[in-house]
């Protein structure tokens, strides 16, 4: 895996997270407490004189891990964050594809609608997957949540597009150009607070972290940060291989995009 | 590690996508699953197993052997990495072109050798864009050589039949290198092909690697913050990335298109406080005073007589849609609406004649002066990029790029 410079990968990210609160009147957060949107949370006090000057929205389907429910009520504490928990219960039968691309979603249309939200920082990244590398700093979303990805708007340099449909809103991906093992390295430096699930406890560890239905934690024996660099520098294997939704089907991951997933 | 992004450029099923699928397989950058992936996918369409397609990450785009929007993907090379941005290579599609192309740093064309394909006027377009957006480096990938037998006389020609219009648009002789290749079968992107013991230069990644070696200047000289607004609302707290020079607390400055003098009190970089911040850094900076004026997209510099407040420009401009006397211009955030489009050449982005006469017309550039609404701080985009550059948009459509002459 690549690792890049860290410091332009930074000096992006506190760009594009300005350059979304300026360009809209009232923008939010996902927050899922994994390493990527925990990240961007830190580079957001790095854009903003050390506050986090949006809430932070999670979408709580009552199955997270229970170390995952402890982190988020720790940092929202020390980071003086302003938490917005959403429930979304889950049917017995709408396990995967069928929680993350249908009622988390609209569960989430119902608090950007109920707040009023026009933009939401997601932390996603290029090299996730092939679908998300097709993605814009800033894209925009239909009321319905629809990604028009077969003509999305021109983005040239830093001229980001601001198109809002009625009743939609855009996405804004600061963490567009970092890699897995960046947000690792970057973790490091700046000694941000993670999830102890990333780290390996008999020999498995949670890679990519979704609630407990969806995720399986991968074989490694990556105790620390160091360890987990080191491992990714050599690792042959997917990140999301641990997400059992992204391989129900063909093109699981395009469905549910388009959809409005996160 | 540096990461240097290449630009893919030409027509349509002329292997951009191939080429770099062959290439993230030969550098072992693409994981297994990404390559079983792929393959499942082409064995499913029916078809040969397709590089592409590591790629090519939409149904659409598979089931219609096309890309639809620009990606990137990485690979590592000796002391640097590569993103490799690819673009798609329809007509139709040349706005997510020009979206993956404006952040290439060197071009890399592809021609196909294969009978009936070869130079089109879409490789010459690309060709047109990239060098508008100041690219200098540019490396020729001739492809598809297996299907004329690896025959040198067809590598040359095709040669011959770009060299003229290369140098015409601005491309220097000794920037340009090409190289004969076949994504398909890998001969000569990684390794040096055994095929073709004609060829006496270089692979493919040798002369991107080559090509990476200059030293980017940007960002040397006088100060120019450019502002994105402010913060938290507050008159005497911006916020703006330094795009050239240093600067300086404690300093004088003024912002413009306004003329307002100011004295910078306080820097922030990253949350912590500085005397000083340099080009690439972004800034928090309070001022001794609050302003009245809206700053955004405006510019802040320390010698006011630099940078020219304009309202009238002369740019070059790429047309994308056509549009009538009044598109918009965006300009560092800003939306600045024209008075008047005074063209003084087209030119035909297939040869790169100009004339005084003609249309406004999509895949053709007009040189043109823009008479706008308000000032703008422009520079001229050799001198500063970022103030040198705008996007176009009419009745709310993107129309197409242009650089300030």
């Amino acid at each position: 895996m690549i690792k890049q410079d860290i410091k332009t990968l930074e000096e992006k990210s506190i760009f594009v997270l300005r350059e979304g609160k300026q360009k809209f009147k009232n923008v939010a957060a996902l927050w899922s407490m994994g390493k990527d949107s925990t990240t961007m949370l830190a580079l957001a006090r790095k854009a903003f004189l050390g506050k986090v000057p949006f809430p932070v929205i999670h979408i709580d389907n009552r199955i997270d891990f229970p170390e995952t429910y402890a982190f988020r009520d720790y940092l929202a504490k020390k980071w003086n964050l302003n938490l917005i928990v959403a429930y979304s219960d889950i049917a017995p039968d709408s396990l995967g594809s069928a929680c993350c691309g249908k009622n988390k979603p609209e569960t989430l249309k119902k608090v950007m609608k109920q707040y009023g939200f026009d933009a939401l920082i997601v932390s996603i990244r290029r090299d996730e997957h092939g679908i998300r590398s097709k993605e814009r700093y800033m894209s925009p979303r239909s009321k319905s949540f629809k990604w028009n990805y077969k003509d999305q708007p021109a983005e040239l340099w830093d001229e980001y597009s601001s198109k809002l449909d009625e009743g939609g809103h855009v996405r804004i991906h600061p963490l567009l150009d970092f890699n897995e093992i960046d947000i690792w390295r970057y973790i490091k430096q700046e000694k941000i607070p993670v999830n102890p699930l990333y780290f390996s406890r008999n020999g498995f560890r949670y890679r990519s972290l979704g609630c407990t239905n969806c995720t399986v934690p991968v074989k490694s024996n990556a105790k620390t940060i160091d360890d987990i660099i080191k491992e990714l520098e050599s690792t042959k294997i997917e990140e999301r291989s641990g997400r059992s939704m992204d391989k129900e089907r063909e093109y699981t991951m395009q469905k549910l995009r388009a959809l409005g997933y996160m | 590690m540096q990461v240097k992004t290449i630009s893919l450029l030409g027509h349509k099923d002329h292997g951009k996508s191939t080429l770099i699928g062959s290439i993230l397989m030969e550098t072992g950058a693409a994981t297994q699953v990404r390559i079983n992936e792929a393959k499942e996918y082409s064995k499913r369409l029916g078809k040969a197993f397709e590089p592409a397609f590591i790629l090519d990450s939409f149904a659409e785009e598979r089931e219609q052997e096309m890309t639809y929007d620009t990606t990137r993907a990485q690979i590592k090379y000796k002391k640097l990495a590569f993103a490799f941005i690819d673009v798609p290579g329809h007509e139709e599609l040349i706005k997510n072109m020009i979206s993956g192309a404006s952040y290439g740093e060197i071009a890399l064309l592809l021609v196909s050798a294969k009978k009936d394909e070869g130079i089109r006027d879409q490789t010459k377009r690309h060709l047109f864009i990239s060098r508008m957006l100041g690219i200098k480096k540019l490396v020729v990938a001739v492809n598809k050589m297996d299907t004329c037998g690896y025959d040198q006389s067809r590598f040359e020609s095709i040669i011959d039949g770009l060299q003229e219009f290369i140098g015409r648009i601005g491309f220097a002789k000794e920037n340009v290198k090409f190289v004969p290749v076949s994504a398909y079968n890998g001969e000569n992107l990684v390794k040096k092909s055994k095929k073709m013991s004609w060829y006496k230069g270089k692979t493919l990644l040798e002369l991107i690697y080559e090509g990476s070696e200059d030293h980017d200047s940007s960002g040397k000289g006088p100060l120019r913050l450019l502002l994105q607004g402010f913060l938290e609302g507050r008159n005497d707290l911006l916020v703006g990335k330094v795009i050239r020079g240093k600067l300086n607390s404690g300093k004088t400055a003024r912002i413009l298109p306004s003329g307002t003098s100011v004295k910078i009190k306080e820097i922030t970089v990253k949350g912590r406080r500085v005397k000083t911040a340099k080009a690439g850094e972004n800034v928090a900076v309070l001022l001794e005073k609050k302003v009245t004026e809206d700053v955004r997209g405006s510019v802040v510099c320390e010698n006011a007589s630099e940078v020219r407040p304009e309202s009238t420009i002369k740019a070059k401009v790429f047309v994308v849609l056509s549009f009538g006397e009044k598109p918009n211009i965006k300009f560092n955030g800003n939306d600045v609406p024209c008075k008047s489009v005074n063209v003084l050449k087209y030119v035909d982005t297939t040869n790169g004649s100009e004339s005084t006469r003609g249309k406004i017309e999509p895949l053709n550039a007009i040189i043109a002066q823009f008479k706008l609404e308000r000032k703008i701080p422009a520079e001229s985009y050799d001198e500063t990029k970022e103030l040198g550059r705008f996007v176009l948009y009419s009745k709310g459509k993107f129309a197409g790029i242009g650089v300030i002459e």
